[in-house]
């Protein structure tokens, strides 16, 4: 058995070859890293300084679940037309089931126009969205590594396909903490129905707990169990708690070495004012009428994303550092033209409305926003009888756009192919574009790690590049 | 001041090739003249040149094709021409101008961070050779000189560098020939035991020995605190009082007593429900398969329940090993030999149409490779999937030679039949499954009506002819035929060739109700199938067999009859950066050749029998990983902390032993008293050390005890414990508590459908079962047990952590459970005794095992008559649980919105836990006392 003072052989070692020092630095800094989680316990969400200058502050994440299609959004293909209802046949062992057989290609059902200075081209289902169609970039480069709902959602959202890893936001609260003390750092806003992988999107992975994702529930309580149980009136609770309070000190001044005991006596009294501090920054009666209408929010269409992104808006206001926001599912394999015809109807005006909000309250400066789904969509169709034809999933091809803090606005950047089935312009994986958003943010990725499983992880696994040309 | 990058843009890819063409000659000269090596020669060779290959050639060099900013470091002329940015990398004689050591000293205004990663930058030591090799005069020799160098100085090198570890080999030469600091190798040295001459328990001299002299060791605990800290460790129950009473009573000396006490824990049936908690936490046990479906694994509680039974039998823990890894292959007819390879499978995994297969297989065959290492062997071996690891002796091949032995093996859910000792109560629920598949039967009937309809109309709004799909109704109809008629008289049109604009298309004229309808119901059916898997005798299990292919999976997969013969088999080779479709060299089944040395195998290639060879080689007592884990996590789950404090990772990057001779002396133990893990309890618990007082303040480990927070589990089962609302029945089918109810209903998306809402078991004592065996869906965690630190079953747990959140007081002050059990509590009490102050000492008694001082009583007697006066004056009304639950979504085909109604059958039956309503005043308002008293410190924390 070897047993030998580490620092001492760390010198006498050396680097040599094959990663010695490393491996002890590794253990040095896990060990530091342990240290750092125990002394931030008291107030992990206190705001940090980044690791570079942040061309933003918070992030609104408008999360698109479902993959909806760039070729009937932001990026038209006028081939398709020429090709539409002709065959062709997709096969071998790298596709799946789905992808396989005999296909057609399918033109899009909608028309496009240009728009703002920039001359951005949108399908002409969008009509709110063209307003501030200069403050958007958008970005037809990106590719994923999965075809398959949850997998994709995970990598997009956590960068690792398989789930478990922490998401963006978890990150990014690691990373800055958050402004305001009383709210949760990272907020969630699901569809009413959560989406494929379920809660691990917003999930804190092997972060600790406090990064994890919050969501708020559009009915009901916004927390669960913010309230005590009916009939449990504030003046009994604050006895309640002022008895557990003496008991709990009784009990620390016995265990002086038990230091937990003192976060865990003020848990409780953190708990007792978010209990009329929540509910009151998520009160949208202060609102006027006209926000109420900018945002579609009373209209059957746009009322539910409309009340999101308004309350996404107050959140950022109140300074919360990332909110995202769930909709769809845009997974539209058929009849395509009604169903991605709704979807945007249900999101066009709120999404404009947020920008334009965020901007005449000078918020848009310092909140990045950002649009995307987990994939883009494939312009070819399985046999579906060539009349109700939609699109399948397209790992190769999607568009993102973003919009407020540094981003590029009013560019395009990248470009996929004539029929839009993959990217072939500043061609990037999903963590490029994460490194992206974390610099925006103000964080480097290649700092914002955690020592898990035996490895340094972070949030785009083995590092990544960021894309310059979406960075104004 | 602007930062540059070594590199920046565009140079031109001929010169780039000319430096490398060059680099050998730029030194010619020197070697022919001198052999006295020079001291920047002998740092190149000894330290930078391994430094640029460990740290930089990654991005400049290794792959020609792709070298960051043009700069390449496999040559002095790649250093001497620089990269995009112009400036040579290095500046001989000059390292504080030298772009190379100023952006590796991560200071620097003019250079960027390198390498780019913070946890790869360069140490101290590493920058100082950097510089000095500079300084001396960055002397690079040839490729002939640095093998001249390395030569004469191997012997003299090596013993200061670290020493060679002789492995299968690297994907690379350099790899398979570095040296490795002596420390990082602790695991891999045989078991040596200490030879003790002692008569004190030899944990004790060995953990007094790692103390500094002198130190003051905390006295024993008293005996109160001992009952309660034994009794959760190895029941994760807290005592009863009258078990508190006898042991405080016991005459016997506090030794024997204690020795006494553990026995009967030892003998308890919960201590292998607290033992098969920990393992689950390792082999992320779940009930549900995780991903897009996240289909229930209806099976898998059997495997569950053989784990605990495992612990309870206190089998050895290498037959425990071999029937995991093996069992179907050891004894195929052995019910409990099949259920136990459940192991193989408890990774989330799914294969859906909407995946490549290939894929989904190499997802199980990495996940199974990864898990064995991590469970058994304390390595994470997938650090090896891509490339040689890169600080353990872990090469690639063996990641693949370990592979192949899984290479073989294949789901089934295959039959088992119960065994007498598995708890078969309560399949009766089936009959709640049932009722949803009739419904979902009788819609798909009214569905195929809606599309016969709708065909009728689409040939007159078509003004096509419907003679040849009406004659084809007929005939199917006439032969019997009543479901799917739709569907078959497409698929008859298709296949008489006629064109598809002359018949309906499919899902005619839907409206978007429809569309919904249809799919939750066919899809409903689909997932019925995996829940009605809990009620039949079979396991969640392998075989060994050749591969077939599948597009899908959707239901449960039954044994084949054919296979030896049906299907691929698959021949393993290294896959080159990890990815499926990159096959690289070929490689046999094989084991981890750093420790073959002292443990061979020899694993053989037929289709059958490559596990077991390979359980029995990890099962080896000589297989210096093996033992050595599984005492580690035996010691962490006794005192919180591990002796090697990552108990999945025994490489360089976990911690090291900070007993290493305990360690060995348990590991060899272990293995000399067969295997017996209830006599490493009787060791451990025995000893002074887990026996002290943890109230003196500590500043050394072992000191005093190490005071820990009860598991989610340990809570919610105490308080169900002290309100004698536990029923402490053992294994079976999985039970459903209630939990927060928002959550319950909250609608989940799975693929094309939502899963089934979260509905209790009507009876209350089916649903107050201990945790481990609530039903576990990957896709819905209780967010009681979440919130505290219930791990997600995604990734192995070595540790639970036992942070402090807000949203645990949510959960534990305000939430339906805790108010449920704090009444049910204070229900008991006033039930059991008489007077004010008795109610109240029972309750003290029952939840923090003592009475309450003088000064906590007229405090808890003050608090109760205080809140009965503020009381409302009537109870919240008796609640009802929801009998259907109406689910909106936006339909996939439409894009519009639509709602279907969910039946909860088994709410009809609903029993409720006791509520205000059912009792008197007073007892409501001593439930706030209890209240308090289940959130207490003393109650959440062991001491």
């Amino acid at each position: 058995m070897f047993v030998m003072p580490r620092r001492e052989s760390l010198f006498r070692m050396g680097t040599s070859l094959g990663g010695i020092a490393l491996a002890s630095m590794l253990a040095d800094e896990a060990s530091a890293d342990a240290t750092r989680d125990q002394a931030s316990q008291a107030a992990p969400m206190q705001p940090k300084p980044g690791h570079v200058p942040a061309k933003a502050k918070n992030c609104i994440f408008l999360m698109m679940e479902g993959g909806p299609s760039h070729i009937d959004t932001f990026d038209p293909k006028p081939k398709l037309n020429q090709l539409h209802l002709q065959e062709f046949v997709r096969q071998g062992q790298q596709n799946s089931a789905m992808e396989s057989g005999k296909r057609y290609f399918v033109q899009s059902p909608f028309s496009f126009s240009r728009h703002g200075e920039s001359g951005a081209p949108m399908a002409d289902n969008w009509t709110h969205l063209p307003k501030v169609a200069d403050e958007l970039c958008f970005y037809r480069g990106c590719q994923v590594d999965s075809v398959n709902h949850p997998t994709a959602m995970y990598q997009m959202n956590c960068g690792n396909r398989f789930g478990g890893d922490p998401g963006i936001g978890a990150w990014v609260t690691y990373g800055l903490g958050s402004e305001n003390q009383s709210l949760p750092g990272f907020i969630v806003l699901p569809e009413v129905s959560y989406p494929q992988g379920g809660a691990a999107n917003w999930s804190n992975g092997y972060l600790p707990a406090f990064y994890q994702g919050t969501p708020l529930r559009a009915k009901g309580s916004p927390i669960l169990d913010l309230q005590p149980p009916v009939g449990v009136s504030r003046t009994r609770q604050r006895l309640n708690l002022d008895l557990l309070s003496r008991m709990n000190q009784r009990h620390a001044a016995k265990h002086p070495e038990h230091d937990e005991l003192s976060a865990r006596l003020e848990s409780y009294e953190l708990a007792f004012r978010m209990q009329t501090e929540v509910p009151e920054a998520m009160d949208l009666s202060g609102e006027t009428k006209e926000t109420f209408a900018m945002y579609g929010i009373g209209n059957d269409a746009t009322d539910a994303f409309g009340r999101k992104c308004l309350l996404a808006r107050k959140m950022v206001e109140k300074g919360v550092r990332f909110v995202q926001l769930y909709n769809g599912t845009w997974d539209s394999h058929d009849y395509i033209e009604r169903a991605h015809g709704n979807l945007v109807r249900g999101v066009d005006q709120p999404i404009a409305a947020l920008i334009q909000d965020l901007k005449q309250r000078g918020l848009l400066e310092s909140t990045l926003v950002v649009w995307c789904g987990e994939f883009g969509r494939s312009p070819d169709n399985g046999v579906r009888g060539g009349t109700a034809y939609g699109r399948d999933h397209n790992a190769n091809a999607m568009t993102i756009w973003m919009a407020g803090g540094g981003v590029n606005a009013g560019h395009t950047i990248g470009a996929t192919d004539e029929t839009g089935m993959t990217a072939v312009e500043e061609v990037r994986p999903v963590r490029d574009f994460h490194v992206t958003l974390l610099r925006l943010l103000g964080l480097d990725d290649n700092k914002l790690t955690y020592y898990h499983a035996g490895r340094f992880k972070q949030l785009s696994q083995f590092g990544g590049k960021v894309i310059e040309p979406l960075i104004a | 001041m602007r930062v540059r990058i070594l590199t920046t843009l565009g140079k031109p890819l001929t010169l780039l090739l000319l430096g490398i063409l060059l680099g050998g000659h730029v030194f010619a000269d020197d070697i022919a003249e001198s052999s006295r090596v020079s001291e920047s020669e002998a740092l190149f060779v000894r330290r930078v040149a391994p430094l640029l290959r460990e740290k930089c050639l990654g991005c400049h060099g290794q792959d020609p094709k792709l070298i960051e900013g043009s700069l390449d470091l496999r040559s002095f002329a790649g250093l001497k021409v620089g990269g995009d940015s112009g400036e040579a990398a290095v500046v001989p004689g000059e390292p504080e101008h030298s772009p190379l050591y100023l952006a590796s000293t991560r200071t620097s205004d003019d250079w960027s961070e390198m390498p780019p990663k913070e946890a790869e930058q360069l140490s101290e030591q590493q920058l100082e050779w950097l510089r000095d090799w500079i300084a001396s005069g960055a002397v690079w020799p040839d490729e002939d000189r640095v093998a001249e160098i390395q030569a004469a100085y191997e012997s003299e090198w090596s013993a200061e560098d670290g020493i060679a570890v002789a492995t299968s080999g690297g994907l690379d030469e350099h790899w398979t020939n570095r040296k490795y600091d002596p420390t990082g190798l602790w695991a891999y040295q045989p078991v040596q035991k200490p030879a003790l001459k002692t008569d004190r328990n030899p944990i004790d001299v060995l953990i007094e020995d790692g103390l500094a002299d002198g130190t003051d060791l905390a006295p024993r605990a008293d005996r109160r605190t001992l009952i309660r800290r034994a009794t959760y460790d190895l029941t994760g129950l807290p005592p009863t009082p009258s078990e508190v009473e006898r042991f405080l009573q016991d005459p016997a000396d506090d030794r024997v007593a204690f020795e006494k006490l553990l026995e009967r824990l030892l003998q308890s049936p919960h201590y292998g429900e607290r033992m098969a908690q920990h393992w689950l936490d390792v082999v992320r046990y779940a009930d549900s398969s995780g991903f897009a479906n996240d289909f229930e694994r209806g099976n898998a509680w059997r495997y569950r329940d053989y784990v605990i039974r495992s612990f309870n039998e206190d089998k050895p823990y290498d037959q425990f090993i071999r029937e995991q890894i093996a069992g179907d292959e050891i004894d195929p007819n052995d019910p409990e030999c099949l259920i136990a390879t459940g192991f193989l499978r408890m990774g989330p995994w799914e294969l859906t149409s909407m995946e490549v297969a290939k894929v989904a297989r190499q997802r199980f065959l990495d996940d199974v490779t990864n898990s064995v290492g991590e469970t058994f062997l304390g390595h994470s071996l997938q650090c090896a999937r891509c490339h040689d690891h890169k600080f353990d002796p872990i090469p690639t091949r063996d990641y693949y030679s370990v592979q192949a032995v899984f290479a073989t093996t294949q789901f089934a859910e295959r039959k088992a039949e119960f065994l007498d000792d598995e708890n078969r109560a309560g399949f009766d629920e089936k009959r709640y499954l049932n009722r949803s598949k009739q419904i979902h039967e009788r819609t798909l009937e009214e569905i195929e009506q809606v599309l016969l309809d709708n065909s009728q109309i689409w040939f007159q709004e078509n003004g096509k002819d419907p003679a040849a799909w009406n004659q084809e109704l007929k005939r199917l109809r006439s032969k019997g035929k009543v479901k799917s008629l739709f569907t078959s008289a497409r698929n008859a049109m298709r296949a008489a060739g006629i064109p598809e604009s002359d018949y309906p298309p499919k899902l005619v004229g839907f409206t978007p109700e429809q569309f919904g309808k249809e799919r939750v119901a066919r899809k409903g059916l689909q997932r019925l199938r995996w829940e009605q898997e809990r009620y039949q005798p079979y396991a969640l299990a392998v075989y060994s067999g050749r591969t077939v292919s599948r597009t899908s999976v959707m239901s449960p997969i039954r044994m084949p009859k054919d296979r030896w013969t049906k299907g691929e088999l698959e021949s393993s080779v290294i896959l080159t950066g990890g990815d499926p479709f990159s096959a690289g060299e070929a490689v046999s089944p094989g084991v981890l050749s750093v420790i073959e040395n002292q443990v061979s195998a020899e694993i053989p290639v037929a289709i059958e029998g490559r596990r077991a060879a390979f359980a029995n080689w990890v099962a080896a007592p000589e297989n210096p990983l093996t033992s050595r884990v599984i005492v580690n996590r035996l010691w962490q789950w006794h005192f919180g902390d591990a002796i090697a404090g990552n108990a999945n990772n025994f490489g360089a990057t976990g911690k090291p032993p900070t007993h290493p001779e305990l360690l060995d002396w348990l590991a060899a133990t272990l293995v000399e008293e067969n295997w017996s893990i209830k006599a490493m309890h009787r060791r451990i618990m025995n000893s002074d050390v887990y026996g002290r007082s943890s109230s003196n303040v500590s500043t050394q480990p072992y000191q005093g005890f190490k005071t820990r927070r009860l598991s989610a589990e340990e809570l919610r089962d105490s308080m169900l414990a002290v309100t004698g609302e536990l029923n402490p029945v053992l294994g079976g089918i999985p039970c459903r508590p209630e939990i927060n109810q928002e959550v319950a209903l909250q609608p989940r998306q799975v693929m094309g459908t939502f899963a089934a809402a979260w509905v209790p078991n009507p009876k209350p004592e089916d649903r107050h079962r201990r945790s481990i065996y609530v039903l576990k869906l990957r896709g819905l965690i209780d967010p009681f047990l979440e919130v505290f630190n219930v791990p997600s079953p995604d990734f192995s747990c070595e540790r639970r952590s036992a942070s402090t959140v807000t949203p645990q007081v949510f959960s534990l002050f305000n939430g339906q459970s805790t108010h449920s059990r704090a009444l049910a509590l204070a229900d008991r009490a006033r039930r059991e005794r008489e007077s004010d102050e008795d109610a109240i000492t029972r309750c003290f008694e029952l939840v923090l095992s003592r009475s309450p001082s003088r000064e906590e009583m007229n405090e808890m007697l003050a608090h109760w008559s205080r809140v009965q006066e503020i009381l409302p004056a009537s109870p919240p009304e008796r609640s009802r649980p929801p009998l259907e639950v109406v689910r909106k979504a936006v339909e996939e085909n439409t894009g519009e919105k639509f709602e279907f109604v969910e039946r909860l059958h088994a709410n009809v039956d609903f029993q409720p836990d006791l509520q205000p309503a059912d009792v008197d005043r007073h007892t409501w308002a001593l439930a706030d006392v209890c209240l308090v008293l289940l959130n207490c410190n003393e109650f959440v924390y062991v001491y």
